[in-house]
């Protein structure tokens, strides 16, 4: 009873999201050890770090596509749910972009951004159709809006995508390796989204190995390997001065500084 | 992704559980479960209530003579299965190669032939080979009056597998063969067919399962095969219900076997099964 | 015996044949969809019981020989006090043997749209319901439109059973073989039910082809 009451005072100045203590085993692979993150009202955290660190899997605890073992995951301090109406209603409010975009392939593009405020907002076709159109026209994929995801190139698909989720109106935005999929020429349309969205004061969670993007983007760059957070801070600090042996072996790795 | 973990579609559909689903879906499995108790007993039930499971019908298994018997109908049925699987295999590689000849008129000769016995049942081209040969005078033995049917109607289908084998190779091989100045023949034999019939190996095990279904009429010809036996050891000691239920587990277990084998060799050479 | 004579004196009979293989193959097949989307409920269920009960149910129907099953429905069950007519029993064979067919038509169609569509769908706040609802099925029907019509032909295929037990009116093969015990049919006899078949299977592979091309997913 205080804990709600407690929840219900913070939820303006509580952070958007917090991972307290997140621990998570594949098995024998202990694929997140102690993750304690705090991302604040429009900030853009972007988390980097070799393949298989976890940071992937730490993206999708968030809205639970992937659960916990142990610790805590609060959302404007509020737990996250485990199931049923309540964990609906929370995915609801946090947009999520996938590396292989996840487009409905049986529906127009058009219809995949309108089926969640239609289905679960309760929005009416036009309501969301004349929203749907504006983001859209947004990322700029408009002119696609009839044509099915598999007429449209990778770049595109994950701009409808990008509007597949803010259609939802999300509170905060998941971005799990949102370019690793698309060829190189592409990238950039889809950064570019992202960067007007940060702008427009989104609160973002980043997963990329795109580091231009995180130097000129992040509030905060979040280094993980082997299931941990080794160490965050601002972009210049990390990509300039990076304090662990790890993260500097990992940036002298991909070449990046 | 880095927790490379495979995920059957059917798992994927429901997301890890909280503790209320987790508890909804224990009393579903305990109910589900005695449901599917319920029905079970129920049939047994039926089965002692009219008296099939009275020992006489039953004891015939635990004599050697059956099991010889049945062995012998068995060696029978896969003799058959086993010659029309050839004849099939022949017929429908010269259909597939016939019908992507390039030469119109057998294409299409090749094209409603594979069509018509896909079009027909097994049994319409058994009772053809039962009477037509006969009344032409033609003496013909009934094992060749089963393996003959049964190989036209798989002949058929094969072909269409060979074809989807041949259309499964990259285009590009074709292309690199005649640029090397292999003729079209020699680039058939010697650079498409080689890699289609890797792809179709596991398809074609499956469709063997096709022929040991259609060897099961070999009555209507009086063949020995499995069945026929069986309706000879009916007759002997009057215990149908469990003839037939052992004879039906029987072929059950051989085309399991068969389509087990099948996804096997489709696994062990990362081929995907064409149907 | 040439085609007038014969199309004279057994006309009636390939005409009822032709209506009979045509009447079991639509009853058949409406009960073959039904029971094959009830199977894959179960075999997809989140139920073990209800899943190995599905899955067992397909290993078992899809193995069996079509003459043992309707052999076992037609003269076995009587003796287990379960006795059906003619009609009923073949009907009831094609429908198992489909109906497993049919729910691993369904189970691949499932299959293909995979598990990121599921997961999208989840993180924009849909619930199970509504993911199966409006994800899950409308793109396994619309995909298993060519597999379900090739089953179609092959549901009619079955029905050819019907010429093992005295069915009245016989369908297109049960009338071949009833030509034949009374006259020298000939090859004739056999091609004009052959060419019954065979033109029902082009009408519905034509009409499939057509569905498939209009519901076809682009992946």
């Amino acid at each position: 009873m205080t804990d709600l009451s407690v929840a219900e005072k913070d939820a303006g100045t509580a952070p958007v999201i917090e991972l307290r203590h997140v621990d998570k085993h594949f098995g024998d692979l202990h694929v997140l050890r102690d993750v304690c993150l705090s991302v604040g009202r429009g900030e853009v955290v972007v988390v980097i770090g070799p393949s298989g660190s976890g940071k992937s899997t730490m993206c999708r605890t968030i809205n639970r596509l992937e659960t916990i073992d142990s610790g805590e995951i609060l959302i404007e301090g509020q737990p996250l749910p485990q199931e049923g109406r309540e964990l609906t209603r929370m995915r609801a409010e946090l947009g999520m972009v996938f590396q292989q975009f996840n487009l409905f392939a049986h529906m127009s593009i058009l219809d995949n951004v309108t089926l969640g405020p239609r289905e679960v907002l309760g929005q009416s076709k036009e309501e969301a159709e004349k929203y749907a159109m504006e983001l859209l026209e947004r990322v700029g994929v408009a002119e696609q809006a009839h044509k099915v995801p598999a007429q449209l190139s990778g770049g595109q698909q994950q701009r409808a995508a990008i509007a597949r989720s803010l259609a939802m109106r999300p509170k905060a935005m998941l971005f799990d390796e949102p370019t690793s999929a698309l060829d190189p020429e592409m990238i950039n349309e889809v950064l570019d989204v992202m960067v007007e969205l940060a702008r427009g004061g989104m609160t973002m969670i980043v997963v990329t190995h795109e580091m231009g993007f995180a130097r000129r983007v992040a509030d905060r760059v979040v280094f993980m390997a082997d299931g941990q957070i080794v160490e965050e801070g601002s972009p210049d600090d990390f990509f300039d001065h990076p304090r662990s042996q790890r993260a500097r072996d990992f940036l002298d790795s991909i070449g990046g500084h | 992704m880095s927790a490379a973990r495979t995920l059957s579609m059917r798992d994927a559909l429901y997301e890890a559980p909280g503790p209320k689903t987790r508890h909804r879906v224990r009393i579903g499995t305990a109910v589900s479960a005695v449901v599917v108790l319920l029905a079970i007993a129920a049939v047994i039930r039926q089965f002692w209530v009219t008296g099939q499971l009275a020992p006489r019908y039953w004891s015939l298994f635990l004599q050697w003579t059956t099991w010889r018997f049945l062995g012998q109908g068995l060696l029978g049925t896969v003799a058959v299965a086993l010659t029309a699987g050839a004849i099939a295999l022949v017929l429908g590689l010269t259909l597939m190669l016939g019908r992507t000849s390039g030469v119109r008129p057998l294409a299409a000769l090749c094209r409603v032939v594979t069509d018509f016995f896909r079009g027909v049942p097994s049994l319409l081209l058994i009772y053809f080979f039962f009477f037509v040969p006969a009344q032409l005078g033609l003496k013909m033995p009934s094992f060749w009056m089963l393996a003959l049917p049964v190989a036209l109607a798989a002949s058929g289908v094969l072909a269409e597998v060979f074809r989807a084998g041949v259309n499964a190779v990259p285009k590009g091989q074709v292309e690199a063969a005649l640029s090397i100045g292999l003729s079209r023949a020699q680039t058939m034999r010697r650079v498409v067919l080689p890699q289609a019939v890797r792809y179709v190996i596991p398809s074609l095990i499956a469709q063997l399962v096709v022929v040991v279904k259609d060897t099961t009429v070999a009555y209507v010809v009086s063949f020995p095969d499995l069945m026929q036996n069986a309706r000879v050891l009916i007759t002997s000691y009057d215990a149908l219900v469990s003839m037939y239920l052992v004879i039906a587990v029987i072929y059950i277990l051989i085309n399991y076997a068969i389509n087990k084998a099948s996804v096997y060799v489709a696994h062990r050479t990362g081929v995907k099964i064409i149907r | 015996m040439g085609i007038s004579e014969l199309l004279g004196t057994y006309g009636n009979k390939y005409l009822q044949g032709l209506l009979a293989t045509w009447s079991m193959t639509a009853v058949s097949f409406v009960f073959v969809m039904a029971l094959a989307v009830l199977v894959t409920v179960a075999r997809v269920s989140p139920y073990r019981p209800l899943r190995v009960a599905g899955d067992l149910y397909v290993q078992v129907f899809r193995n069996i020989p079509g003459v043992a099953l309707l052999i076992i429905i037609a003269y076995a069950l009587p003796d287990l006090g379960l006795v059906l007519d003619w009609r009923t029993c073949v009907i009831a064979t094609t429908i198992l043997l489909g109906s497993a067919f049919g729910s691993e038509n369904f189970m691949s169609g499932i299959n293909t749209i995979g598990v990121g569509q599921i997961e999208a769908a989840r993180s924009i706040g849909l619930s199970f319901t509504q993911i199966i609802r409006r994800i899950v099925v409308p793109q396994a029907l619309r995909t298993t439109v060519l597999p379900m019509t090739n089953l179609l032909i092959a549901v009619m295929l079955t029905t050819a059973l019907g010429s093992q037990v005295p069915l009245s009116p016989q369908e297109l093969t049960g009338v071949v073989s009833y030509v034949n015990t009374r006259a020298t049919g000939g090859i004739l006899a056999f091609l004009i039910s052959a060419l019954c078949y065979v033109g029902t299977a082009f009408v519905i592979s034509l009409v499939g082809n057509r569905i498939d091309k209009r519901v076809r997913i682009l992946r």
